[in-house]
C-alpha cells in the first residue's frame, strides 16, 4: 500500500468524483473531500435536477398538443410538490449511486471543507483531521453568480440553487440573465403555467451559441409566452409585500416589470473561498484558479480542475478535466484538448452546439456552411417538431469540420456524433458519407454536410 | 605552437555562437584580417578574421554547430608549424569529412524508419489524409501523437517541415508539377523572431490607440534645420528622427509608457533608449539610439545613420540592438497611412508612425488641405491603463503638431 501514489481530491462533484475513480483504476489511492452532497453542483443544483424539472415540463407539452396527433386529453393539474418530489428521487437515486461507486472503489470520503495546510497536507476544518497525499487535485466547483444593484439581497431573489428548493410555483417571475441556466428555468415555469419575463443585458438569448440558432431558441421561447427583454440592464429591485418590481434601462429608457418572485441566473463564479490556497501560493487570476495544459497549477503537484479554474463550465468538460490531471499526476503526459466540447441548452426545441460558431469560424479564414431545415426531415414530422436546423460548419480548404450546431428534437443526444468526429479531425465528406439510421433526426446532421460535400438529397 | 581560435565574446550577454559558415578550409593559407568564419548569434552574424598570418589547422567546430563563448572552434599554425601539420592534415581531413556526412545520413534515414508503423494500415484522421495529399507527405513516414498514435494534421505539418516527403511510387502521379515547393529552413534570427512575436501576442494584453495628427510643422522643421544638420553632422534628418525626438520627450512626460514589465513588478526606467524597428533582407531588427532624451537632433540622426549602415553591412554588435525602453516604428517609406505594430517585450508599448498623407482637414470651420500623419499606440493594458496611453497620446500629439514645445 505504502508505494501507492496517495492522490487528494477536494470537491465530489463531476471535476472530482470521476477522477477519483479513474484514479483509482490506475492504481493510486484516493481521499475525497466533500463539504456538501455527492454529486456536486451537477447532480444536486444543476444538470440533473433542472433536466428532471423539464421533463415535467415536456409532459404538459405533450398533453398540449396532443389533439395533433388524434388524442384527446382532458385537461391537467399540476401538482408541484409531487414535480418537486419527483426531481429529488432522480437526484437521491444518482447521488447514492456515485457514493456506492466510490465505496466500491475504496476511495475514502470525508465529508467536510478542506483546506490547505502546505502543499501535501489538507485539514478538514471540521474535525481537525489531516490527509497527506503526493498529489492534490482541487475541484471546488462554482457558486451562482451575483450582479451588485440594488435590492439583489431581497427576501425574493432567487439564486438556482434556492430555485430548485422552493415550496410553491410562483404566478408570476422574473428571471435575470438569458443565459443556459435563466431559458431552461423560463422554459419550465411557462410551461408551468407562470408568467415569465427573462431580461438579458446583451442583445440576443444565450450569448456564446452561434447566432442564427439563438435567434431561432428566442423566437420559440418567445412563442411560448415567455416576455424576451434584451439589451436591458438591470438597475434595481424594489420589494413589497407581495411583488417585486425589477428596474431595467434599455438605452436611455428606464421600464420596470414586476413579478412574484426574481431569478437571478447570472453565470456561475468559481468557489475556492474556503481553501486557504493563497496560503500555499496556488496562483488565481480573475477569480479563477490558473492551471497549465497539463491542469497543474502554479505549485508541482496540485492539480485543478472543472469550474474553479473558470473558462467554460461544463459537467463534461470537468469530468475531462479531472481525468486529464490524474492521469498527469500518475506519470502520464497528457495535454487537456478543448477542440470538442460540446454545450447543450434543455429547452423544447432543445440546442447543442459543439466547435466554432460561424461568426467565429469566419474570423479564422475561408468556411462552408451547411445548413438543413428540419422541415425536410421526416422523423421531425412525425414528432410535430419541425421547427430547427442543423448547421455543419467546415474549413473550405479540406473541409475539417469546425462546428456542428443543432436546434431541434435530440439535439442534446445528437451532438455526440458531431463531437466524435471533431475528436477524430473528421472532414465534411466523412459526416455526409457515413450511413445514417432512418427515420431519425440525425439524418439531417447527414444532409448538412452533404450540402458541404456535393449537395443534400432532401432540400431543393 | 598553433595558436586557438574561439567563439569570441560580442557583447555582454552573448554566451554562445553558430557557425554559420567557414571562409577557409583546413590547411588554406591565411592572413591577419582575412575572414576564417562566420558566426550567428540571436540576432547578429559576424565575420571573424584571423589574428595573424599562417594557415587554418584543424576545424573542431562545424558549420551549423553551437558552442559556448570561449571555445575553442580551430587552431590556426603559424608558418614555422605549417609543414608538420600539413603533413597530417591530409590524412585527417578526409576521415573527418567521410565521418561527418555519415551519421547525418543516418539519422535522416533513421528518423522515418523509427516511427514507421509495424503493420502495414496507417492510423491516420481524414484530415490528417487529405492534408499529407495536398503537401505530399508519406504518411507512413509520419509518426502519430493522436489516440492510439493515430497521425493528426499538426504531425503531417511537421513532417512537412521536417522535409519528409511523398513516396517515391506517388511521385509520377505528380509528373507534371506546377511551380515547385521551397523549404526555407529557420535561421536564428527568424526563430528569434518567430518566438518573440508570438510571445508578445501571448503574454501582453496588447490594445491599440490611434490618432490622426497635422505634421504641417513636423515637415516646416525639417526642412529648416535641414541643411544646418547636413552641415554640422553631414547627415541627412529624417522625419523619423524628429518623431524619435518628440516621442522621447512626450514619454518623459508620461513616464508609465517608459516602463517593462517584470516578473516582480513594474520597472520605470529613469531613460529612454529609444528602439528603431529596422527591415533586413533576414528580418526584422530593433537597434537602440540611447538615451535620447539627451542628443540633439543632429545626433539623433548620426545614430541613426550609423545603425542603418551596421544593419546593411550586417555588422550589429550584441549591444547596439539591446537595451531599449519604447520602440518606434515607421511605414511612411511604403505608403502605409495606418497600422498596428507588436510590442517589443519585454518594452510596454510601441508606437506605429504611418506616412504623412495630404488630406481634407476642417480648420476653423474650413475645409483645408494639409499633411495628415497617423500614430498609432500598442500597448500593454496589464501595465498602461487606458487613460495613461491617452494621455500620452495627446501629448504626443501637441509635440507632433508643435515641436518647439518639446523646449518648454
Amino acid at each position: 500500500m505504502a508505494d501507492k501514489t496517495r492522490i487528494t481530491i477536494i470537491g465530489g462533484g463531476v471535476g472530482g468524483y470521476p477522477a477519483a475513480i479513474r484514479a483509482v483504476r490506475m492504481g493510486a489511492e484516493v481521499t475525497l473531500i466533500e463539504k456538501d452532497a455527492l454529486g456536486g453542483t451537477c447532480l444536486n443544483w444543476g444538470c440533473i435536477p433542472t433536466k428532471a424539472l423539464l421533463q415535467s415540463a415536456n409532459v404538459i407539452q405533450t398533453m398540449k398538443e396532443s389533439d395533433t396527433f388524434g388524442i384527446k386529453c382532458k385537461g391537467y393539474e399540476v401538482d408541484f410538490g409531487a414535480v418537486m418530489n419527483r426531481k429529488n428521487t432522480v437526484v437521491s437515486q444518482l447521488t447514492r449511486g456515485v457514493g456506492a461507486l466510490l465505496k466500491a472503489k475504496k476511495v475514502k470520503v470525508i465529508q467536510g471543507t478542506a483546506s490547505f495546510v502546505d502543499p501535501k497536507t489538507i485539514q478538514v476544518n471540521e474535525t481537525g483531521e489531516k490527509v497527506q497525499g503526493d498529489a492534490i487535485l482541487i475541484a471546488s466547483g462554482s457558486k451562482p453568480g451575483r450582479i451588485p444593484v440594488e435590492g439583489i439581497d431581497g427576501p425574493d431573489v432567487m439564486d438556482s440553487n434556492q430555485v430548485l428548493a422552493m415550496k410553491a410555483l410562483p404566478k408570476s417571475v422574473v428571471v435575470i440573465g438569458g443565459g443556459v441556466i435563466g431559458v431552461e428555468f423560463a422554459q419550465f415555469l411557462i410551461a408551468m403555467g407562470t408568467e415569465v419575463t427573462i431580461i438579458e443585458m446583451l442583445p440576443g438569448l444565450v450569448p456564446g451559441v452561434d447566432k442564427e440558432i439563438a435567434a431561432i431558441l428566442q423566437k420559440q421561447l418567445s412563442a411560448t409566452g415567455v416576455k424576451v427583454v434584451t439589451g436591458a440592464a438591470v438597475k434595481g429591485i424594489a420589494h413589497k409585500k407581495t411583488e417585486n418590481t425589477v428596474t431595467y434601462t434599455i438605452g436611455d429608457k428606464t421600464e420596470t416589470v414586476t413579478a412574484e418572485k426574481v431569478f437571478l441566473t447570472v453565470g456561475r463564479k468559481p468557489d475556492f473561498s474556503l481553501l486557504n490556497i493563497d496560503k500555499v501560493g496556488v496562483k488565481h487570476e480573475r477569480g479563477a484558479i490558473v492551471v497549465n495544459e497539463f491542469m497543474e497549477t502554479n505549485v508541482p503537484g496540485i492539480y485543478a480542475a472543472g469550474d474553479v479554474i473558470g473558462g467554460i463550465m461544463l459537467a463534461h468538460l470537468a469530468s475531462a478535466e479531472g481525468e486529464c490531471a490524474v492521469r498527469n499526476i500518475l506519470g502520464h503526459r497528457e495535454v487537456m484538448n478543448y477542440k470538442a466540447v460540446p454545450s447543450c441548452i434543455y429547452t423544447t426545441p432543445e440546442v447543442a452546439c459543439v466547435g466554432l460558431t460561424e461568426e467565429q469560424a469566419k474570423e479564422r479564414g475561408e468556411i462552408q456552411v451547411g445548413r438543413f431545415p428540419l422541415r425536410g426531415n421526416g422523423k421531425a414530422l412525425v414528432l410535430n417538431e419541425t421547427e430547427g436546423m442543423v448547421k455543419v460548419i467546415s474549413d473550405r480548404k479540406f473541409g475539417e469540420v469546425l462546428g456542428v450546431h443543432i436546434i431541434g428534437p435530440h439535439a442534446t443526444d445528437m451532438i455526440a456524433e458531431a463531437v466524435l468526429g471533431m475528436t477524430m479531425e473528421m472532414t465534411a465528406e466523412e459526416l455526409a458519407g457515413a450511413i445514417h439510421p432512418h427515420p431519425t433526426v440525425s439524418e439531417a446532421i447527414m444532409e448538412a454536410a452533404m450540402t458541404i460535400a456535393g449537395g443534400a438529397i432532401h432540400m431543393p | 605552437m598553433p595558436v586557438e581560435i574561439v567563439m569570441p565574446k560580442l557583447g555582454l550577454t552573448m554566451t554562445e555562437g553558430l557557425i554559420v559558415e567557414w571562409r577557409k578550409k583546413e590547411g588554406d593559407p591565411v592572413k591577419k584580417g582575412d575572414i576564417l568564419f562566420v558566426l550567428e548569434t540571436e540576432k547578429v552574424t559576424y565575420e571573424v578574421e584571423a589574428p595573424e598570418d599562417g594557415a587554418l589547422g584543424k576545424i573542431l567546430v562545424k558549420e551549423q554547430e553551437t558552442v559556448p563563448v570561449g571555445a575553442v572552434v580551430a587552431t590556426l599554425l603559424k608558418p614555422g608549424e605549417i609543414a608538420v601539420e600539413v603533413t597530417a592534415a591530409p590524412v585527417a581531413a578526409p576521415k573527418a569529412e567521410a565521418a561527418s556526412p555519415a551519421p547525418a545520413a543516418a539519422s535522416s534515414a533513421a528518423a522515418p524508419a523509427a516511427v514507421a508503423p509495424s503493420g502495414g494500415r496507417v492510423k491516420a484522421t481524414p484530415l490528417a489524409k487529405k492534408v499529407a495529399k495536398e503537401l505530399g507527405i508519406d504518411l507512413s513516414a509520419v509518426a502519430g501523437t493522436g489516440p492510439g498514435g493515430r497521425i493528426l494534421q499538426e504531425d503531417v505539418e511537421k513532417a512537412k517541415a521536417s522535409g519528409i516527403k511523398a513516396p517515391a511510387a506517388a511521385a509520377p502521379a505528380a509528373a507534371a508539377p506546377a511551380a515547385e515547393e521551397k523549404l526555407v529552413t529557420f535561421t536564428g534570427m527568424r526563430r528569434t523572431i518567430a518566438k518573440k512575436m508570438l510571445q508578445s501576442k501571448l503574454e501582453a494584453a496588447q490594445t491599440y490607440m490611434s490618432n490622426t495628427v497635422d505634421a504641417s510643422n513636423l515637415q516646416r522643421y525639417r526642412e529648416a534645420l535641414l541643411p544646418f544638420v547636413e552641415k554640422k553632422y553631414g547627415v541627412r534628418l529624417t522625419i523619423t528622427d524628429l518623431m524619435m525626438k518628440v516621442t522621447g520627450a512626450a514619454l518623459r512626460e508620461h513616464p508609465v509608457v517608459n516602463t517593462r514589465w517584470t516578473e516582480k513588478g513594474i520597472l520605470y526606467l529613469p531613460e529612454v533608449h529609444m528602439g528603431m524597428a529596422m527591415a533586413l533582407d533576414e528580418g526584422l531588427i530593433v537597434p537602440v539610439i540611447k538615451s535620447i532624451n539627451a542628443k540633439s537632433l543632429g545626433q539623433i540622426a548620426v545614430d541613426r545613420t550609423a545603425l542603418i549602415r551596421k544593419g546593411k553591412t550586417n555588422s550589429f554588435l550584441p549591444d547596439d540592438i539591446k537595451g531599449s525602453t519604447f520602440t518606434l516604428s515607421a511605414m511612411g517609406m511604403f505608403g502605409i497611412e495606418q497600422f498596428t505594430a507588436i510590442i517589443n517585450q519585454p518594452e510596454n508599448a510601441i508606437l506605429g508612425v504611418a506616412a504623412i498623407v495630404d488630406k481634407p482637414v476642417v480648420v476653423k470651420g474650413q475645409i483645408v488641405i494639409r499633411p495628415m500623419m497617423n500614430v498609432n499606440l500598442s500597448y500593454d493594458h496589464r501595465t498602461i491603463d487606458g487613460a495613461e496611453a491617452g494621455k500620452f497620446m495627446q501629448t504626443l500629439k501637441a509635440f507632433i503638431e508643435d515641436p518647439v514645445m518639446i523646449l518648454g
